[in-house]
């Protein structure tokens, strides 16, 4: 299929943005066709560092982090701080159709980098910026991420835990991502509000909005006053049938029977408890959630007697339903994750495959991810195709507002 | 105020439960017309969760169909039955998008295929969601939010503390999210349609979603990458940046990362000066080596007094500390409603409600009220087709409309 036929061929993108959500969702609209330029400052976005500098991230010999978060775009080196970056920064927003910003208000504000500042220079701009808990109100230039603004504000962290146990655990970029997608919906609103009205437009999102969204049902049932109370542990469940068990070799199964009636019995033989099915205390369902955490004992030491191999065989051999809780590095060798499309092939030579974006089209395929840039790879070749001649360019390099 | 973005857009939201749903109702808070198709009698099984699903909270109110209920026209037709396939044919000869959450099969049975629309409407932007994908070994198989997004993925098992068990997700946590990818794909068919004048098939599944949400470490795990464990708060790697409980159970996160200059100030403030001359924890690498330790000695002084009180006598300290959020805050939280998160609805029942998260400078999304009851909008909707008095109740003569 020609890159022409993507449905972002020829959109022009302006990537200000530094770490993961808002780079995550210029990756996505490049991914569709688009022509992403990413501008950085002088010592280059963070994330091209963070798999060093953060302990929550699995190290490597590939810097994998950054080329996923900046595949297929161009970098050029432009430090917004100094006057003479100006002009060539106005040529860029000239050019673009979309820019997407994640400084924090103040920041913009300073850099002269707010909607206001920029719409004169380009009115028909789809201007997009993400922040971590809104452009007003008191918090608003409190810098936002990921595991302070989506999971701990949001009360995610809160809810997911366990009775009377620590919060939960978010994992790297996890609300980044699933953020990246909100900001690239709203992006696509203003590219239709454009074609229907000629005009460019202000869209956003904010990390701690995403969050609520995504504890939706909750943080509604909070305004109807309904609360949601804490999971018992696993030693002490609800009921031992909808359960989570490890296995002998640490993998935990999840069982997720609802049809007890039928399903209980197959499930005491597969564990090799047949003569739970005589139990009086087991006997039916009212019975087993009485005296769940006996069950659940008996269970736990059964599942954790054999291994994850032996349980799926044993449970599938059975009919009994179970939730598979996969290791992330099983992952990348699910045939099912390569069949709907989470894993790809790269032309990166020392990263073989990445995860692809989650959007499926029926009338193109995301472009292969190539290597990302290095930090002002293309800086000449950017300004010059925006009309800066030779000597403009050598201009701004002596003052250091290029590199 | 510009038109809504979607105005004039009509939507066959022909899904169940969430994620499928809730696409659509982004759909209708910026401008579409959606109508749920859903079965006569029970409808959505989505409308009973608040009474049936364990993991809810309780209410008397059906708060999550004003979350993923709002805004839609209800029409109850059975699909199984023929008579119902002219009515739904002539909805999708004017529908421009349709969204479908069947699983391959069924959608092949009930002849629901993005082909078998293809030929009624060219045009359609036909969106589907699956579990785990239009193809491959499991692509029948029904997937949810816990299994598909959390479970499949790895973000559960990635989610939990070194030897713990793995992490829990919220009701519909991962559903909801997807529900934006699906947004983003019925977006780009719609400018596919407007390029080349061509429908289109478009969709997502929750399993891609988990994997694109837990991508960092599914990225580093699929080269090899040395995958991290997250140690448990009575095992830290520092004791003063680490998590402690407070005498209400709120959990406080103490980010003290100068504590070579804060140090002998936090021994004061927890009212321990002996511990600032104590030789075992002057030194800052001493410190590190006994976490443990130190821990010890500082979880049950955290665990004496509340967050209220803790956030008393640490504020203007100079010492970095948060709390973990509870939603129960949030949502009186001043900032959340800066940030456009929550909306009143016009409906006394469930008065606010969570906005979609994206936000755009020239429109708002529209206000919502009572969602719509099992078929309230049939007869409306057949009259808008056309259809006849002596039409409509041979219709229900025949069971399949509600």
């Amino acid at each position: 299929m020609p890159e022409s036929a993507l449905p972002l061929a020829g959109l022009k993108v302006l990537d200000i943005s530094s770490f993961i959500a808002a780079p995550a969702a210029a990756v996505v609209l490049g991914d569709w066709g688009a022509d992403v330029i990413k501008i950085e400052g002088p010592d280059g976005d963070p994330n091209r560092r963070i798999m060093t500098d953060s302990a929550n991230y699995p190290k490597a010999t590939v810097n994998y982090p950054w080329e996923m978060d900046s595949r297929n775009k161009r970098s050029i080196v432009l430090d917004l701080k100094k006057p003479e970056a100006r002009a060539a920064l106005d040529r860029l927003l000239k050019w673009a159709d979309v820019m997407i910003v994640n400084f924090p208000p103040l920041v913009r504000e300073k850099l002269k980098l707010s909607y206001e500042d920029i719409k004169p220079v380009n009115p028909r701009l789809i201007y997009a910026s993400l922040t971590g808990y809104g452009e007003t109100g008191p918090d608003r230039d409190r810098p936002g991420f990921d595991a302070t603004a989506y999971f701990a504000r949001s009360g995610l962290l809160d809810a997911q835990r366990y009775e009377g146990g620590p919060p939960g655990v978010p994992g790297p970029a996890q609300g980044d991502r699933a953020t990246a997608m909100a900001l690239v919906s709203s992006i696509l609103m203003a590219l239709i509000h454009r074609m229907k009205t000629g005009e460019g437009s202000w869209v956003g999102t904010s990390l701690l909005g995403n969050g609520l969204w995504a504890c939706g049902v909750i943080a509604q049932a909070a305004l109807a006053n309904a609360y949601l109370p804490h999971r018992p542990p696993p030693d002490r469940p609800r009921s031992a049938l909808g359960n989570i068990y490890r296995t002998s070799d640490d993998r935990w199964l999840q069982l997720t029977i609802v049809a007890e009636d039928k399903m209980w019995p197959p499930l005491a033989k597969a564990l090799g408890h047949p003569e739970l099915l005589t139990d009086p205390r087991f006997a039916e369902t009212v019975e087993r959630r009485k005296h769940s955490a006996d069950l659940a004992a008996i269970m736990s030491t059964a599942f954790g007697s054999n291994t994850y191999a032996h349980w799926l065989k044993a449970l599938s051999a059975g009919g009994i339903t179970f939730g598979v809780i996969s290791r992330p590095q099983d992952v990348p060798h699910d045939e099912q994750a390569v069949a709907c499309g989470a894993v790809v092939e790269t032309k990166i030579p020392d990263l073989p495959r990445t995860l692809s974006n989650p959007i499926r089209l029926g009338f193109a395929e995301q472009r292969t991810a190539h290597p990302a840039p290095k930090l002002g790879q293309h800086s000449e070749e950017i300004l010059r195709e925006v009309g800066l001649e030779a000597r403009e360019i050598a201009a701004l390099k002596a003052t250091g507002a290029v590199k | 105020m510009s038109p809504l973005p979607l105005s004039g857009l009509l939507v066959l939201d022909i899904s169940t439960f969430i994620a499928a749903p809730a696409a659509a109702v982004a759909l209708a808070d910026y401008g579409a017309d959606v109508i749920k198709i859903e079965a006569p009698g029970e409808g959505d099984p989505h409308r009973h969760n608040y009474k049936r699903s364990a993991t809810y909270p309780r209410s008397e109110h059906n708060f999550p169909l004003q979350l993923d209920g709002r805004l839609k026209r209800s029409l109850a037709i059975d699909l199984k039955k023929p008579e119902a396939r002219p009515v739904l044919e002539k909805l999708v000869r004017r529908a421009d998008i349709m969204i479908v959450n069947f699983p391959p099969p069924t959608r092949e049975r009930l002849r629901l295929r993005y082909e078998d629309m293809q030929a009624v409407n060219p045009k359609l932007v036909y969106c589907s969601l699956t579990g785990y994908g239009e193809t491959g070994p499991d692509r029948d198989r029904p997937g949810f939010d816990v299994t598909a997004y959390f479970g499949r993925s790895g973000i559960l098992d990635a989610a939990r503390y070194e030897g713990g068990p793995p992490g829990l997700s919220l009701p519909a946590q991962g559903d909801r999210a997807t529900a934006m990818t699906l947004v983003a794909a019925i977006l780009l068919g719609l400018r596919h349609r407007d390029q080349t004048g061509e429908g289109c098939w478009v969709g997502t599944s929750l399993y891609a979603n988990g994997a694109w949400a837990n991508g960092t470490t599914l990225a580093g795990a699929a080269i090899g990458g040395k995958l991290v464990t997250r140690e448990p708060p009575h095992k830290p790697k520092n004791a003063l940046t680490n998590l402690y409980r407070t005498r209400d159970d709120r959990w406080l996160q103490l980010l003290m990362v100068r504590d070579d200059r804060l140090w002998p100030t936090f021994c004061t403030v927890i009212s321990q000066p002996e511990l600032a001359t104590d030789p075992r924890y002057t030194d800052r690498e001493e410190r590190k080596r006994r976490a443990f330790e130190l821990h010890a000695l500082l979880a049950p002084i955290f665990a004496s007094k509340t967050y209220a009180e803790w956030e008393a006598l640490l504020s203007k300290t100079g010492i970095p500390f948060g709390v973990i959020g509870r939603v129960a805050d949030v949502v009186d939280d001043e900032q959340a409603r800066h940030a456009g998160i929550f909306a009143e609805t016009t409906n006394p029942e469930v008065p606010r409600t969570v906005n979609n998260p994206i936000r755009l400078g020239f429109a708002k999304p529209r206000v919502s009220g009572k969602p719509s009851a099992v078929g309230e909008h049939s007869e409306e909707i057949l009259r808008e087709l056309a259809y006849s008095d002596a039409e409509i109740e041979a219709l229900r003569k025949a069971g399949a409309l509600g």
